[in-house]
C-alpha cells in the first residue's frame, strides 16, 4: 500500500473516521450538535473530491477514483448532507436526540462511496450491503413507532434475500469465469453457461435494490414506514448507488444476454409502477410505486447501451435524488402537523404551510416531467437516448405512462391548493428544513434549465 | 444577430412583475398596482415592436425583423432562439392586451388570494410571449408546457362548479398530445443529426431534413395531434366547453383569447414548414375536421342554456374557420386565418368579460334568468349587441372581414369545403340573434338587479370595441403586416 493508495481512500476515510468519531465521542459527549458535525463530514468529503485531481487505480484496495466516481461521491456526499438538514427537527421531535442517527447516515454514505469507486466485485458487493446496513437501521428508528419498526423488518428480511442472491450470482460468476474484476465482467461472461446463471441472479439483486417490477413489492410499504427524513435519503441514496453499480458492470455496446432482461424490467416497471400509484391514496405509497416507475425510467436509458444513455440515466439519478429530497423534506415539515397520510388530510394546505406546500408541488410536477424542472429535462436525455437506440415502442409507452404519472402527482396539488383547509394546524418549517428545502428546489429548477454544467461532467465521466 | 434583446424583455418582464409582487403579497391594492403596471408596460412594449417591424434586424432570417440567438445547452445543439416576424407580432400584442383585459376583469371578482392570481396571470402570459417568440423547438416544447400550469391552477382554485374536474382534464388532455409532440421533435432531430451530422433544434435548419414520407406521416400527426387539442379541432375539443364553463372570467378571457391560437400558430409555424409533405396528404383530413367542427360547434352551441358554454361552442366553431384557412394554405386564406384569430381573440374576450360583468351582477349564467337587459343597463347592451354582432361576422366588424379571407382563399382548394363553411357563416348568426333577444330584449324573467357598466368597465370595452370596428373597416394594416411571412410560408408549402 502506497501513500497513493491512502490519498485515494480519502473520502472513504472521511465518512468512516467522522461516524466512528461521533459514535464514540457521542457516547461521552451527550449533545445535540452531532447533526451538524455530520453535515461537516459530508461537505467535507464532497470538497475534497471536487478539489483533488482524479487519480489512478489502487490495487491493493481494489479502489478507483475515477472521474465517474468522483462525480458519485460528491452527489452521495451532499444527498447526506440534504437529509441530515431535513431530520434534524424531526428527530428531535420523535426524541431520536442521539449520535447514532449522524453517524449511521455517514456510514451509509461510505458504503455507497465505497461502491462507486470499486474495482472489483467483491468490493462493490460490500460497499453496496455497508450501505444498505445502515438503511435497514435508519428504517428502524423510530423505535416508539410501530410501523417503522415493522418497515425496518420488512426491509431487512427482503434485503438479506437480494442480498443472497446477489453473492451467489457474484459467487457463481467466479466460479465460471474465474475472475472478479470488474473490467469487463460482463463480457468475460459470455458463453458461459455458469457465469451466465450468475449474472441472472446479480440482476434480481439489482431490480430488487432498484425496486424495478416484479422485485418493487417492498418499495411501498418501506416508503410509507419509515420516518419522512430516511425515506428521502433512503430514496435518493440508494436509488443513486445502484445506477451506479449499474454503470459499473454494464459495459458500452451490446448488452448481450442481459437486454432482454433489462427490456422486460423496464418495460414492467414504467406499466405496472404508474398504474399502481393511481390506485394510492395514500402519498408515501403513491411515491413508492411513482419510485418503481421512475427507475423504469432510467433501466429504459440503460438499455441503449451507449455512453449517451448511461449519462441520461446518471442525469436521471441525480434528478431524482433531488427531487425524492424535496418531497420527503416537505412531506416530513406537512406531516408535524398531524394531517395523517391520506390526501384528505392534506387538503388546503397550500395556503397554511405556503412553502412546504409549494415545494412539494414544485418536486411533484417535476416528478411528472413538466418543464423547466430536472425532472422534464431528465425525461428529455431519456428519450432522446432510447429513440436513438431505436427503442421506439418503449419510448412511446414511456411518454404515455408518463402522462398517466401526471395524474396522480396532480391529485395531490389539487389536494394542496384546491380544497378549503381542514382544521390542522399550520406548520412552518425548521432554519435546517427551509435550507434543504430552498437547496432542493433550487437545484430542481437549476439543473433543469442549464443542464450544461452538470451534462459537461457527465460526458468527462462517461466519454 | 442580437442587437437589443426587445423579444426577451417582453417574454420576462411579466415573470419578473410577478416576482415583483412577493415583497407585497399580503396588500391588495399594491399588488393591483404593480401588476396592472407591469401588464401595462409590458403592452407598450409590445407595441412598440410595430414601428421597428420598419426596420429590420441585420442577420435575421427572411421575413424576421427581430432576431435573437444565444447558446443553450451546448450539449445537445439547443439554442435560446427568438424572432419575430408579422405573424408573431400580431400575436405579440394580442397577447399583451388580452392579459390587461383579463386583469381589469379580476379586479373586483377575485378577492381570494390575489397575489397568486396576479402572479400566475403573468406567468402565463410570459409562457405565451414565449411560445409565439420561439425559433428553436426545445425551446418553444419549454414554453408550451409552462403555460399550461398556471391555467391549471387558475381553472382549480378560483373557477366555479365541477372546477377540479375540468381544470385536471385540460391539463392532461393538452399534456398527452404534448408528450406525442415532444417524442416527434426528438425524432427530426436525430433525423437530422444523422443526415447532416449537426445536432440542432432550430426550426429553419430542421426544416430542411429529408423525411421519408410514412415517418414524416406519423411525426407530423404527433405534432398535429398537440396542436388540434390546444386549437381545438373536432373531436379533441371535448376539454374547452368544461373548462371555459369552469374557469374565473380572467381565466377563459385568456383560454379564448390567447391559450386556442397557440395551437393554431404551432401548426402555421412548425407543423407545415417541418412536414410539408405529410402536411399536405393529410389536408382533406384537416379540412373534414374543420368544416365538421364548424357545422357541429353551430349546433350545439344553439341548445345551450347556459351564455359561458354557448361562447365555448362558438368559440370551436371560429376555431374551425381558422382551421379552414390553414388547411387551404394558400395565402389568402392563411392571411384570413390569422387575421381571424386576432379578430377572434379579441371578439370572444370581450364577449367572455361581459359574460363574467353579468355573473358579478346576478350570480347567474343561465340564458333563461335573464329578459329585458337592454331597458336596465342600455350601455352594456349596447356593448353585447355589438360584440356578438361581430362574432357572428356582421359585415364591417372584423369577424367578417376574417371569414371572408378565408372563404375566397379556400374556394379554389375545395368548393364543397367553401359551401358547408359558409352555411358556418348563416348559423352563428341563428343563435347569436336567439341570444340577444333572449337577453336583451324578452320580457323581464325574473326581477335582477343589473345595474349599469362602470367607467372602467365602459372604458376597457370601448377600446374593444374600437379595435373591431377598425378591424372592421381598415384591416390593410395589419395584411401588410402578415403580407411577407405568408408568402414566405405558403411559397414553402407549395
Amino acid at each position: 500500500m502506497t501513500i497513493a493508495d491512502l490519498w485515494i481512500a480519502v473520502p472513504l476515510m472521511i465518512l468512516a473516521g467522522s461516524a466512528l468519531a461521533i459514535l464514540l465521542l457521542g457516547a461521552v459527549i451527550p449533545t445535540n450538535l452531532w447533526t451538524g458535525a455530520g453535515i461537516i463530514a459530508t461537505v467535507m468529503t464532497a470538497a475534497w473530491v471536487g478539489q483533488t485531481p482524479p487519480l489512478t487505480v489502487a490495487p491493493t484496495l481494489a479502489l478507483a477514483s475515477t472521474p465517474a466516481a468522483r462525480l458519485f461521491i460528491a452527489i452521495f456526499s451532499l444527498t447526506a448532507a440534504a437529509a441530515l438538514l431535513i431530520s434534524h427537527r424531526d428527530n428531535s421531535d420523535h426524541g431520536i436526540n442521539g449520535e447514532e442517527y449522524p453517524a449511521t447516515v455517514l456510514f451509509a454514505t461510505f458504503g455507497a462511496t465505497a461502491l462507486s469507486m470499486a474495482t472489483n466485485l467483491l468490493i462493490m458487493f460490500l460497499g453496496l450491503e455497508a450501505m444498505t446496513f445502515g438503511f435497514y437501521i435508519l428504517v428502524a428508528m423510530d423505535l416508539k413507532r410501530e410501523v417503522s419498526a415493522e418497515a425496518g423488518l420488512k426491509y431487512l428480511l427482503m434485503g438479506a434475500v437480494a442480498a443472497a442472491f446477489l453473492a451467489f450470482g457474484i459467487g457463481l460468476h467466479y466460479a465460471g469465469t474465474g475472475s472478479l474484476s470488474l473490467t469487463n465482467a460482463l463480457q468475460l461472461a459470455a458463453g458461459n453457461k455458469v457465469a451466465h446463471v450468475g449474472w441472472g441472479f446479480i440482476l434480481v439483486g439489482i431490480a430488487f435494490k432498484l425496486s424495478l417490477v416484479p422485485a418493487h413489492l417492498w418499495t411501498p410499504d418501506i416508503y410509507q414506514g419509515a420516518p419522512a427524513p430516511v425515506t428521502a435519503f433512503l430514496s435518493a441514496l440508494s436509488k443513486g448507488a445502484t445506477v451506479a453499480l449499474l454503470l459499473l458492470i454494464l459495459p458500452t455496446g451490446d448488452l448481450g444476454a442481459i437486454r432482454p432482461i433489462l427490456w422486460w424490467l423496464a418495460l414492467l416497471s414504467m406499466v405496472v409502477g404508474n398504474l399502481a400509484a393511481l390506485l394510492q391514496t395514500k402519498v408515501r405509497r403513491m411515491l413508492g410505486y411513482s419510485s418503481v416507475a421512475q427507475m423504469g425510467y432510467v433501466a429504459l436509458a440503460l438499455l441503449s447501451g451507449t455512453a449517451g444513455g448511461y449519462r441520461a440515466a446518471v442525469y436521471y439519478a441525480v434528478a431524482y435524488s433531488v427531487m425524492s429530497l424535496a418531497a420527503f423534506g416537505a412531506i416530513a415539515v406537512i406531516e408535524r402537523n398531524g394531517s395523517g397520510e391520506d390526501t384528505e388530510g392534506w387538503r388546503g394546505l397550500g395556503r397554511r404551510s405556503p412553502f412546504a406546500a409549494g415545494t412539494l408541488s414544485l418536486a411533484l410536477f417535476a416528478l411528472a416531467g413538466v418543464p423547466p424542472t430536472a425532472g422534464f429535462t431528465g425525461k428529455f436525455l431519456i428519450f432522446t437516448a432510447a429513440i436513438k437506440a431505436g427503442e421506439v415502442p418503449l419510448a412511446i409507452i414511456g411518454i404515455l405512462t408518463a402522462a398517466v404519472s401526471a395524474y396522480y402527482y396532480l391529485a395531490v396539488v389539487v389536494s394542496l391548493y384546491m380544497h378549503d383547509p381542514g382544521d390542522s394546524a399550520a406548520q412552518s418549517p425548521s432554519p435546517a428544513e427551509s435550507v434543504a428545502l430552498i437547496a432542493t428546489g433550487a437545484a430542481i429548477l437549476i439543473i433543469g434549465t442549464f443542464p450544461s454544467p452538470l451534462l459537461r461532467l457527465l460526458a468527462a465521466a462517461f466519454p | 444577430m442580437n442587437g437589443y434583446p426587445l423579444l426577451t424583455i417582453l417574454i420576462f418582464l411579466p415573470l419578473a412583475t410577478g416576482l415583483c409582487l412577493l415583497p407585497v403579497w399580503r396588500c391588495s391594492d399594491k399588488l393591483r398596482q404593480i401588476a396592472m403596471g407591469g401588464a401595462l408596460l409590458e403592452l407598450l412594449l409590445a407595441c412598440l415592436c410595430w414601428p421597428v417591424a420598419q426596420w429590420p434586424q441585420a442577420g435575421a432570417p427572411a421575413g424576421f425583423f427581430l432576431y435573437q440567438d444565444l447558446p443553450w445547452i451546448a450539449e445537445f445543439g439547443i439554442r435560446y432562439t427568438l424572432g419575430m416576424d408579422g405573424i408573431s407580432l400580431l400575436l405579440v400584442m394580442l397577447t399583451a392586451f388580452i392579459t390587461m383585459v383579463a386583469m381589469l376583469t379580476s379586479r373586483h371578482s377575485i378577492t381570494d388570494r390575489p397575489g397568486l392570481h396576479y402572479l400566475l396571470i403573468l406567468a402565463m402570459e410570459s409562457g405565451i410571449m414565449g411560445v409565439f417568440l420561439s425559433l428553436d423547438l426545445f425551446l418553444f416544447y419549454l414554453f408550451w408546457e409552462l403555460m399550461l400550469i398556471p391555467m391549471f391552477f387558475l381553472i382549480g382554485i378560483w373557477g366555479h362548479g365541477r372546477r377540479i374536474y375540468s381544470a385536471i382534464k385540460f391539463f392532461l388532455f393538452t399534456l398527452v398530445g404534448s408528450l406525442l409532440m415532444l417524442l416527434a421533435i426528438i425524432a427530426i432531430y436525430l433525423m437530422h443529426a444523422s443526415q447532416t451530422g449537426v445536432h440542432t433544434f432550430n426550426l429553419f435548419s430542421l426544416a430542411g431534413t429529408v423525411v421519408p414520407h410514412a415517418a414524416g406521416l406519423w411525426l407530423y400527426s404527433a405534432l398535429l395531434l398537440a396542436f388540434a387539442i390546444k386549437f381545438p379541432i373536432f373531436p379533441l375539443h371535448t376539454w374547452l366547453p368544461d373548462a371555459h364553463t369552469d374557469a374565473p372570467t380572467a381565466g377563459s378571457v385568456i383560454l379564448a383569447g390567447l391559450l386556442l391560437k397557440t395551437g393554431a400558430y404551432g401548426l402555421v409555424r412548425f407543423g407545415y414548414p417541418l412536414f410539408p409533405d405529410a402536411a399536405k396528404t393529410l389536408t382533406p383530413l384537416l379540412l373534414t375536421l374543420a368544416v365538421t367542427g364548424i357545422l357541429y360547434a353551430s349546433w350545439v352551441a344553439f341548445a345551450q342554456r347556459d351564455m359561458k358554454r354557448l361562447v365555448a361552442y362558438s368559440s370551436v366553431g371560429h376555431m374551425g374557420f381558422v382551421a379552414l384557412g390553414i388547411a387551404a394554405w394558400t395565402p389568402v386564406a392563411l392571411s384570413g386565418a390569422i387575421l381571424q384569430m386576432v379578430n377572434h381573440g379579441v371578439t370572444t374576450s370581450a364577449l367572455f368579460a361581459m359574460i363574467g360583468m353579468l355573473d358579478e351582477r346576478t350570480h347567474s349564467r343561465e340564458i333563461s334568468d335573464y329578459g329585458g337587459v337592454w331597458g336596465k343597463a342600455p350601455v352594456l347592451a349596447f356593448f353585447f349587441v355589438l360584440f356578438a354582432m361581430a362574432s357572428a361576422g356582421l359585415p364591417g366588424l372584423n369577424n367578417f372581414v376574417g371569414e371572408f379571407l378565408i372563404l375566397t382563399g379556400s374556394f379554389k382548394i375545395s368548393h364543397l369545403a367553401v359551401i358547408l363553411g359558409f352555411l358556418g357563416v348563416i348559423l352563428p348568426l341563428v343563435y347569436t340573434v336567439r341570444l340577444i333577444q333572449e337577453l336583451l330584449f324578452q320580457e323581464e324573467r325574473k326581477p335582477l338587479t343589473i345595474p349599469d357598466l362602470s367607467v372602467m368597465e365602459c372604458s376597457m370595452l370601448a377600446v374593444m370595441a374600437a379595435i373591431d370596428i377598425y378591424l372592421g373597416l381598415h384591416p390593410a394594416p395589419l395584411l401588410d403586416m402578415l403580407h411577407t411571412p405568408v408568402s414566405i410560408l405558403a411559397g414553402g408549402a407549395g
